[in-house]
Parts: structure tokens; sequence; C-alpha cells
């Protein structure tokens, strides 16, 4: 930058001249009164407007005489030091281990974890065990996995295509299969438009935060998922939160956000609903047809994210909506996962056109990411094909739960918080685990309403995580030596708003028949029954 | 409706702007203007008859280009896979093979070069001057402009909003509160896309086809109503893609990592049905970490189905409330999403400057935590291997000395360097010739060099496992599926070259020895024993997987590690020499040209590939990048032959002329083109400056 200053004055000398030619020339300008005006009122609406282009313009000059500056230091808690003293801070302070090691619990859980030889379907073999098992652990619920026909077409475009698309959306990583699968997804809702994601987990937490922004208000559900629970983290918005899958707490919440938005007479700002079609912690199922009442009725836009729905539940598995009967338009951003409805891989969002092109620019798991491999995203149209034409699967896989429900529900030592159409079953246990926590779990008659800035619900369900996993573990590693493959919900702990409660969540398959169902539910039944028996 | 036709709509202020930027710029851009009339009368034939568009650009001087040009090039109508009689040098090479060369690549996905001497091993050299990110800057003139161009961009930007709220309501109706709902997309947020980034949209996601291998087709589209939509006209264009991340070649539909892919899905199916820990785990999952973690030299090794979400599930799960995250102010928005999830406090340093490094660490760490200057509980530097958009290498050596005295845990993203630089294509730690395992935490994505898609996190056994469990990708999001762990194992492995275990593994280049696992670790070496970096045993293999022989043995993958390095080293010195300005590491396989103005982009991006032999390229600008350097990045890979290579940088020559982009080397220092292309071997092995 030597050179640069001596450069520099010249450089001044004709930005000043050429700034006052350029006013001169502006005012000669024909219509440059509009103009004139123009700013006056944008700046009248918006000064934060004219503010931030006066920013533009002066970051314009600095960055052109200078180079970048050092983050400053916030001179308020500063402490200054003297070099030799943060030598000897920098020789003092000593980092915590990266990661402390895993207790007993985690390790034993990891090793147990179920490890899948050949092709994962109905029945898979087992490097555990070596042997097959009934298989209500993986998520297989249209039983498309291992589907010859889906294979062959994935092994046609591998010849075509290749593996990977190599490239984000934006460049070059926009294939034609891409788009295919995105109108197969778009039709089959009856939504305008969709958009894929490279994963269904990413998906959400990167749908909210591209439209949700500080100021903006969310409220959301209790009980959703870590996913919905980081895009809201991300978004910075203002949260509410309603009791888990309870709409008259939803609408106290929403009249009293605008109470309060009367009373502070702020500007309209964003609002959304965010809460799950059927729940991934317990499998409640939100009652839609009431939520859009809701959400007309208040103007929030509904982000639904039907990850466990979509692909499982309705005559033709297009979720919710179809369920309900309602217009899947009426949702604005529908959030999916082509992974677990498809059994192929990714996650899409359909909705209006608008709000899909929004993603395609804002959407950062979107833009900032390689886009699917394209033989994935044709399974994924194979998919949607053969759930189109033939509903028998949905059947199948309604009458499994149904099938799977009869045993469980008469199980007295335990509870299950899922809907009685959920192909996702959640079991608690019933026995209070420790004495010290025999208190009702809700106090019968007091309806008092949470605090809505509060993700924790007024009462909270108290429950020893300790010693129900460690049951629960029993009952899942009983079941297997029986020949039934189980998992608990997997938790990280201490990394979610609220913990979860240790469940066994069984998946159902349309890929067994309603007898196998009854056979491998009845084992669960008996190992749930045994191992509590057990402890007593 | 009589005042809305007078109205300057978007029609007149769109050519204003373009004639106020190309007045704005220079002399030169006389005949730029005269180019862009010429693609605008291109692109009415086109909408009217929707023919092919022929290339407007005056006759090119290509050597090998006009051998073909008797070929009409355009004649895409015809394109087809497997369609030979479509002559072009994109899909014929340009010396045919001899009869003792065999090449089972296509082509048109991995070029066929069977020179030598076009190769290279790049290393460090211990000694050798590592040079952080030097800006360079350009005359001032090209400042002024482009500052300029972004101000009438603004204005007009401005203007049009302004008069288009008034007069056209409808069409701003989703900007403004509507019946009760505020919008959702406020007009201030998205004036850059309206203003700005819809002006040059043909240069973002182009719909393409097939595979994103050397060459690529892309599915030709036309906008009839400026920009607003794009409508796909039916045609395709075969171009030379210097685009993609496909660093090693790997994007191919045929030869014997494809094969291994087949059969997998064969065997195991497409998904594995769930996530990582709830019955989703394949015995393909344990064999691939395995895989990594000797490919990168670590004890072990996790993988996710993503690559942006390997960082934003697992930085969550390394550091939290009361730690540190120091991170380069260039990285990459994988690492700030899952560094704004964490809860832990962000502090950047100056992009790859140790020194503002050094003193950021000094303060942090004496200083404390802010407010309470508590110690922090950890501190974790974030770094990328190799930067995206700037094809800068981090000075490793330097933060390697840095760590020895400020005790911070090390984070590097090796998303674009593994299996792309170092002499054993190991990344960045193999460049540099330091042991993998001083890094704390290696993370990396299959969806560049590797041709498939997902992460992974490499690094201590415990810190691993503790990932498996508290990261979140592990309990909730879905696991790779089964053609991309395919995918990695063979490239991997064929990279690496496999050992059949009666052949002994003690290789003279070990520097670690790894042991099986630490658990059963008694002091006895095992046949487990590995040597990094070195072949991998077939027994950790899957038993059905077989590759072919050429790949097993390691040849090729180290013929693609050479021809990378050789193609990046030219394409990086050629451009240099010609007079340009690029930006990173000459080893690095990207290759970013600076352009300045943001109106260059486009013609760049057309002139590019309205050639005879179109090329595609990557052209970024705000807020991608620093405001003023709007770049083209070109992303070199193992599969393009020095004659793609002579082809791009005669287009960039002549572009270069016509838009007035040489800025960089003085006139008297630089080399012709036809001097680059005939000396490249001596060009590419000269010592680094
Ligand atoms: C540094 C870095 N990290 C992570 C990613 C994300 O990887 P993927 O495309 O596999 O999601 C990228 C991709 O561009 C990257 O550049």
């Amino acid at each position: 930058m030597d050179t640069a200053s001596s450069t520099i004055q010249p450089v001044i000398a004709y930005i000043a001249y050429t700034l006052s030619t350029l006013e001169r020339g502006f005012y000669k300008l024909p219509g440059s009164g509009v103009i004139e005006r123009y700013v006056r009122s944008s700046h009248q609406n918006d000064p934060g407007r004219t503010f931030l282009e006066l920013v533009l313009i002066v970051f314009v000059i600095r960055t052109l005489l200078q180079s970048r500056t050092r983050a400053d230091k916030d001179g308020q808690h500063f402490i200054e030091f003297t070099p030799k003293e943060i030598d000897e801070l920098v020789e003092e302070w000593t980092p915590e281990p990266l990661a402390s090691p895993l207790d007993e619990r985690d390790l034993s859980d990891l090793a147990a974890v179920p490890i899948i030889a050949g092709s994962n379907g109905p029945r898979p073999k087992l490097v555990n065990t070596g042997k097959s098992a009934y298989n209500l652990a993986s998520l297989n619920f249209s039983g498309l996995a291992g589907n010859e026909h889906i294979k062959q077409r994935a092994i046609e475009t591998l010849r075509q295509y290749g593996v990977g698309s190599c490239g984000p959306p934006g460049f070059y990583g926009t294939v034609d299969v891409h788009m295919d699968l995105e109108r197969d997804i778009a039709d089959f809702l009856g939504t305008e438009a969709a958009i894929l994601y490279a994963q269904g987990f990413a998906t959400i937490s990167s749908v909210i935060p591209s439209f949700c922004k500080r100021g903006d208000i969310i409220v959301a559900d209790r009980g959703v998922t870590l996913s919905i629970q980081k895009g809201i983290e991300i978004s910075r918005s203002t949260v509410r939160w309603f009791d888990h899958n309870d709409l008259q707490s939803l609408e106290e919440v929403l009249m009293s956000v605008e109470k309060e938005r009367k009373k502070k007479r702020g500007p309209l700002t964003r609002r959304f609903i965010v809460t799950e079609g059927i729940f991934e912690r317990d499998g409640a199922m939100v009652d839609l047809p009431k939520l859009i009442e809701l959400k007309e009725k208040y103007k929030y836009r509904l982000v639904l994210d039907e990850t466990f729905s979509f692909g499982t539940v309705g005559r033709t598995g297009r979720g919710l909506t179809e369920l309900y009967n309602v217009s899947a338009s009426k949702i604005d951003m529908l959030v999916g996962s082509v992974a677990i409805g498809l059994c192929a891989a990714g996650g899409f969002c359909a909705g209006s056109q608008i709000v899909v092109d929004h993603q395609r620019i804002n959407g950062p798991a979107f833009v900032f990411s390689a886009s699917m491999p394209p033989l994935l995203a044709v399974s994924g149209s194979e998919g949607i094909n053969i759930l189109r034409s033939s509903p028998s699967i949905l059947d199948t896989l309604q009458q499994n739960v149904q099938a799977a429900r009869s045993i469980l529900d008469r199980v007295e030592s335990i509870t299950i918080p899922s809907h009685p159409a959920s192909p996702i079953i959640h079991i608690h246990l019933r026995t209070p685990t420790s004495t010290s926590l025999a208190v009702p779990l809700v106090k019968p008659g007091s309806h008092k309403p949470s605090n809505p800035l509060s993700p924790l619900p007024r009462d909270r369900p108290r429950f020893d995580i300790d010693i129900e996993e460690k049951i629960l573990q029993d009952i899942v590693e009983e079941a297997l030596a029986q020949g039934v493959l189980i998992t608990k919900a997997k938790r990280p702990r201490g990394m979610e708003i609220s913990e979860a409660r240790p469940s066994i969540r069984l998946a159902m398959t349309s890929a067994l028949t309603r007898k196998e169902t009854e056979k491998a539910v009845g084992i669960v039944k008996a190992a749930i029954v045994k191992v509590l028996a057990r402890r007593r | 409706m009589a005042i809305r036709s007078r109205t300057p709509s978007s029609g007149g202020s769109q050519s204003m702007f373009k004639k106020r930027s190309t007045q704005s710029l220079s002399p030169t851009m006389a005949s730029a203007a005269s180019y862009l009339s010429a693609v605008s009368q291109a692109d009415a034939r086109a909408r009217t008859a929707r023919s092919p568009t022929p290339t407007p650009t005056a006759t090119p001087a290509l050597s090998f280009a006009s051998t073909t040009s008797s070929e009409p090039t355009t004649d895409i109508d015809e394109l087809d896979e497997d369609d030979e009689k479509f002559i072009s040098p994109l899909s014929v090479p340009f010396r045919p093979p001899t009869s003792e060369q065999v090449f089972n690549t296509v082509h048109t996905e991995f070029g066929h070069c069977a020179s030598e001497e076009f190769r290279l091993t790049s290393a460090h050299k211990p000694g050798a001057p590592i040079h952080g990110h030097v800006d360079k800057d350009p005359p001032y003139y090209i400042l002024l402009s482009t500052y300029i161009s972004y101000l009438v961009l603004i204005c007009l930007g401005h203007m049009r909003d302004f008069l288009g709220k008034r007069f056209h309501p409808k069409a701003y109706r989703h900007l403004m509160p509507h019946d009760g709902y505020a919008s959702l997309n406020s007009d201030f947020d998205s004036f850059y896309t309206r203003r700005l980034k819809v002006r040059m949209d043909e240069c973002f996601a182009q719909p393409v086809t097939g595979v994103a291998g050397r060459t690529i087709v892309l599915l030709d589209r036309v906008s009839l109503d400026y920009n607003r939509t794009q409508v796909p006209t039916g045609n395709k264009t075969r171009a030379l893609n210097i685009s993609s991340y496909n660093y090693l070649g790997f994007a191919q539909a045929r030869g014997g990592c494809a094969d291994v892919v087949e059969e997998a899905i064969k065997r195991y199916g497409i998904s594995t049905c769930g996530s990582r820990l709830e019955g989703g785990t394949s015995e393909l999952h344990t064999v691939a970490e395995e895989l990594v973690a000797r490919f990168v030299g670590a004890e072990d090794a996790l993988i996710s189905s993503m690559g942006f979400a390997t960082n934003s599930t697992i930085i969550p799960a390394l550091v939290g409330k009361g730690c540190l995250v120091i991170s380069d102010e260039l990285n990459h928005s994988s690492i700030r999403f899952g560094v704004r999830q964490s809860g832990a406090h962000v502090r950047m340093f100056r992009h790859n400057d140790m020194r503002s490094l050094e003193s950021l660490l000094r303060e942090v760490i004496s200083q404390g935590q802010p407010k309470t200057h508590r110690p922090w509980k950890k501190i974790m530097l974030i770094v990328e291997g190799l930067y995206s958009m700037e094809g800068t290498m981090v000075n490793l050596p330097a933060i390697m000395n840095l760590k020895e005295s400020y005790k911070f845990y090390l984070f590097v993203d090796e998303a674009h360097s593994i299996g792309a630089i170092g002499p054993n294509g190991r990344g960045i730690a193999d460049y540099f010739g330091i042991d993998p395992r001083s890094i704390d935490i290696l993370m990396g994505t299959f969806t560049k060099s590797f041709g498939a898609a997902g992460g992974y996190i490499a690094g201590k056994k415990d810190v691993i496992d503790r990932l498996r469990v508290k990261g979140y990708s592990g309990t909730y999001a879905e696991a790779m599926s089964i053609p991309l762990l395919s995918q990695v194992i063979a490239s991997m492995a064929s990279i690496m070259g496999v050992t059949t275990p009666t052949v002994s593994s003690s290789n003279s280049s070990s520097t670690i020895a790894i042991r099986s696992h630490a658990a059963n670790g008694n002091g006895h070496l095992t046949d487990d024993e590995y040597h990094h970096p070195g072949p991998v045993s077939s027994k950790i293999l899957p038993s059905w997987m077989t590759l072919p022989p050429e790949l097993s043995s390691g040849e090729e993958g180290r013929t693609r590690l050479r021809r990378l390095a050789f193609n990046s080293f030219y394409l990086h010195r050629g451009l240099d020499k010609l007079g340009f300005i690029t930006y990173g590491h000459p080893a690095s396989p990207i290759v970013p040209l600076i352009l300045f103005n943001p109106g260059k982009m486009m013609m760049f991006h057309r002139m590019m590939k309205d050639r005879e032999v179109p090329i595609v390229v990557v052209v970024v600008a705000y807020p991608a990048t620093p405001l003023i350097t709007t770049r083209v990045r070109f992303c070199v890979s193992a599969s393009h032959t020095k004659e793609d290579i002579d082809c791009v940088l005669r287009a960039c020559d002549e572009i270069g002329d016509i838009m007035d982009l040489k800025h960089g080397l003085a006139p008297a220092d630089r080399w012709s083109i036809d001097e680059i292309c005939d000396r490249a071997v001596e060009l590419v092995s000269l010592p680094e400056a």
C-alpha cells in the first residue's frame, strides 16, 4: 500500500470531482425531482434504509482507502496486560479435554447398536447375533426398502449419471432428475412447487431460518424434535411455546401474542406456527383442520414437519393432508423426508412457488451443499409412483399398526402416547421408577397455562432417565434374544431444550404381514412383561 | 395500460444499465459492447427460431478446435450419451490412442491422456515459504468502476422498486403486507436478489444431465421475460466442465467404482432405513468408517450422510457455552451454522493471517470470557484445509506451532483438500508432511474428490465415540445410503491401493503404525498393523468387492493424483503468466480468476459458454465474495487432459483481452499463449516464488 498512499490524493480529488459532476448532471436530468422525492419519502418511510445506503457508501470508500481493520476490542471490559503477563496467562491456562469419555451406559448402548448384514428389510440378518430378526426398528414404513424395481431404476441411473452430483444446485448441481422429483412431490401433494434438500434432518433446520429472521415471531410446540429446535434457535426469532399437541394452549398463546402486539403498537411482523404432523418424540398427531383454522384466524404462516407422516398415513401416503382431506396448499411450508417416506434419501419442502424460490437462494443447507445424488432422486420418484399406484401398501401398514396397538394397549405396565394411526409407536413405562418421583404427573383440575416464554411446560412430567433407559434397554435386548429387533428412541442427552421421556420406539412396516406383525409385537409384549416382572 | 407501457419498466432500465456500466469501464469495452449486441442478437434468434445459438465470437485461433471446426459443434439435437458420430474435441481425444494404450474410461467422463510428462507430484518442500492470502490490487480505475457499477445497480434497483410498486402493485404483492400477513420477504432483504442477481440468473442453477465429469451436458434454456423465468429450449449442449468439484475424476458412470456400486445396490438395496443408532447401520458403514480412519491417518472416524450437516451437527457436540471458537473469516457457511447452534462464543481472524490469529489468541486467553473474565473451558480453532472461494491453503505448519504454545484444539475442514492435495491425496497434513494425529479433528466430505456425497469426522477414538452418541446426526439423521457408501469405499481403496493379506504391508514411507483397536493393545503387533499412508489390507474391505487390477494396485489412483496436481499448477501458472490476477496456491485445484466489475461476470460466463468448444464456469460475486473481488472460479479435475487446460487458457486469453482483465503480471513478464502451451511442463516445474 506504499504506492497507494501516493496515488490516493489524485484519486480523492477525482472522486470529489466526479461526485460534483454527478450531482450537477443529476439535477439537469429530467425527472431528477422524482428521485429526490423518492429518496426523501423512502427516508421518511424507512430511515434505516437511507442509513444503510449511506453506510454502504462509507464502506465502499473505506475499503478503497484502507485494508481491513482488526476486530476492535470492547473497551469497557478490556484489561490491559503487558506481553509478559499475557505469556504467563497463556502458560497457566489449561483447557478442558476436548471430549470427556463416555460413561458406562453410553458405551454399552453404543456396543449394542444393531448392525445389519446385507440388505435391510422386514427380516434382516444382524451382525451382532448372526441371526435374522423381525425388524421393528428400521424406518421402512412403506416397505420400499429392497424393492427390485427401484434397485433396477437406480442402477440404470447410475449408468447414466454416475453417483455424486459434485456440485451445489447453484453451480451445475441441478440435474434433470432433481427437477423431476421436485415436480413429482409437488404433484403428489398438490402444491405449486417443491424443493429438495440432500438430507432429511437438515431440511427443516434450514427451512426455518431461511424465512424467520430476527424480530419475527415463531409459535412452536413444546414437543418438537431437535431439528426444529435447532432451526428455531438459528433463526433468532422471538419464540413462544405452546403445550405439546394442545391446540387450546396454542390459541391462548396466539391471543397473548396479538395482545402484546396491540399494546406495543409494533409493526406487522412475520408470524409462524411451527409444529409436526406426527411427532418424532412420541408419535402424537396434530389435529390439522383445527390447526389450519387457528392459523387462518390469527393470520400465521404454518411450517409443518411431516417427516413421520409423509409416506406413512393417508390412503396413498400423502400424509396428514390426505388423512384429514385438507388441501396441502393451505400449509405454507410443508416439510417432509424422502429418506423416511420413500426409503431413498434427503428431504423436501413443498409450498407455493414464491416459498420454494425463496429457499433456492436463502436456504443455507440448499445453497451451500451438494445436491442429492441423481440415483437417489430417481429412487424417490419411483417410490412416489409405487405409492400412487398401490394403495394396498398403506392399507397393510395401517392394519399392522392396528394389530400392534390392539396387543400393546392391553399391557398394563406401559403407556403409549402415540396416536392410534401413527406408524411409530412409542412405549413409556407406566410404573413410577423411583419412589421420590411418585408425584402425580399432572395435578387434575388446576389448569393454569404454562409460561409461553419457556420451552418447559408448567406441569413437567417427572421421570428418572437413567433408570428408565436401563429397563428399556433390557427389554430391547430381551426382544432381540427372541428374534425381534427393536430400539430405544436414542437421544443426545443434555443437548435438547427439554429431555424427552425415555421410550421404546417401534416402527411398523407394510413389508410384514399382519400375522408376522402380531407375532413380533407379541414377542415385544412378552419381553416387556418379563423384564418388568424381573424388576419387582 | 397506456401509462404502464410508457414507464421505463424492467426492459428499459436493464439496457440502460448495460450501457452505463460499459461506458464507465475502459476503452477496450468498445469491443465488449459489440459483443453484447451480438449476444443479444443471438438471443433474439434463439427466442424466435429456437435454433441453437451460433458462436458470435470472432473465429478463435484454437489449435485443436480448428482441427475439428469443419464439424458443426452446434449440431446438438442429436446429442446422445453413446453417440460417437458426433465429433468434437470434447468427445474425441486430441491424440488418438496407440494400439498399446488401453483406456478404460469414457473420454467425455474422464479424459484420455497417456503422456507421462503431464504429471506432477506436489508436496510442500520443507523450508519453503508459505504465503498467507495476498490481495492483489488492480488499477484504480477498475476499483472505481466496480464501485460505480454497484452504485448504479443500487440506484436503478431502488428506482425500479419505487416505480414498480406504484404502477405494478401486483408484481410486488409478495413484498408488501397483505390480508393481515407481513410480507414473506422484506423488500430490503431481497433487494440484492431481485435487483442484482436476477440480471445474471443465467449464470446460476443451470440444469444439467448426465455425469458431472470432464464434460457436462447442459439443458439449454432461455428467458423470454427478462430473467423472471427460464424456459428450456429442449436442446442440449455438451460443454467442457471446469466447474464441478470432481477433483479426482471419480464422477463416472462406467469403470471399476461404478461396477462396485452396482453390485452393492444389488446386494444391499438403496436405503439403510433410519439413523445410525436406531437400526440404520449397515455393515458397510463400519467398513467405510474404518477405511476413512486409515485413509486420513486417524484412530477412528464416523460418517454422516451430508457434508453440510456433518459440520452443523457435530460442532455443537464439541463445544458449548463457556467455550470459544476461533474461526477464519472465510469459513464455510456450514461451519458458521454449526458454531451458531453450539452456543459457543465466536471470534474471527483475518483470512489465513497467522499474525492476526496469534494476537487474537493472546487477547482471548488473557482476557478470558467476556465480562466475567473466567478462563475459557476450551478454545477450538476451526480452519479449512483449502478455501473454496480463494484457493488458499491453510498455513498448517504455523498453526501447529501456535497450537504448541496456545493449547487450543484444532478442527480442520478438509472438504476441498481431502483427496485433492498431498503426494498421497491424504489432504493438507499429507501436503505439509505433518502427522495427522496431531490434529484433533479432521473433517471432510465425500462430495468432492470421491464423487459421492456425505461427510466424515476423524480423530481420537474416545472423541469419535462421544460424537457418535452426542452428535445429532447419529440419533436423528438418516444414515448414509448404500450407493454412496460403496462409492466411497471403492474410490478410497483405489487411491490407497489394496494389498492381499499374504503380502507384507510394510512400507518404506510409514510414519504411523495403527493398531486395530487400542482396547486389546498389549504391545503385540498384529496383521492389522497399518502404516500411514499406505495400502489397505483387503481384509477390511467387503469380501464381495472386486476392483479391477489397475484400481486395486493403486496405480490409477496415483495417476489421478499426479494428473490433478499437474493440471492445477498448469492452469494456475498459465493464467498468471497470461497476466491475470488469480488467488490461491498453485497446488490448489481451485483457481479463482478475479474479474472485479460485476458486469463482467455474465459476459465472461456467456463468452465461455458460446465458444466453439463450450466451457462452463462458475462466477461468483458479493455476497459470496468481498464486494469488489467478483471472480470466476475454476475447479480443475484429474479428468482434464492437458489439451483441455490449453483450451481454457486460450479462451481466457481471448476473453481477457476483450474484457480488459489482465492486470496481474507486467506485460514484459508475460508469456504468449502459444509459449505457455508449448512450455507447459517447464512452467509447471518452475520453483515457487
Ligand atoms: C468447507 C466446506 N465444508 C462443508 C461443505 C459441505 O459439503 P456437502 O456439499 O457435502 O454438503 C462444503 C461444500 O461446499 C465446504 O466447502
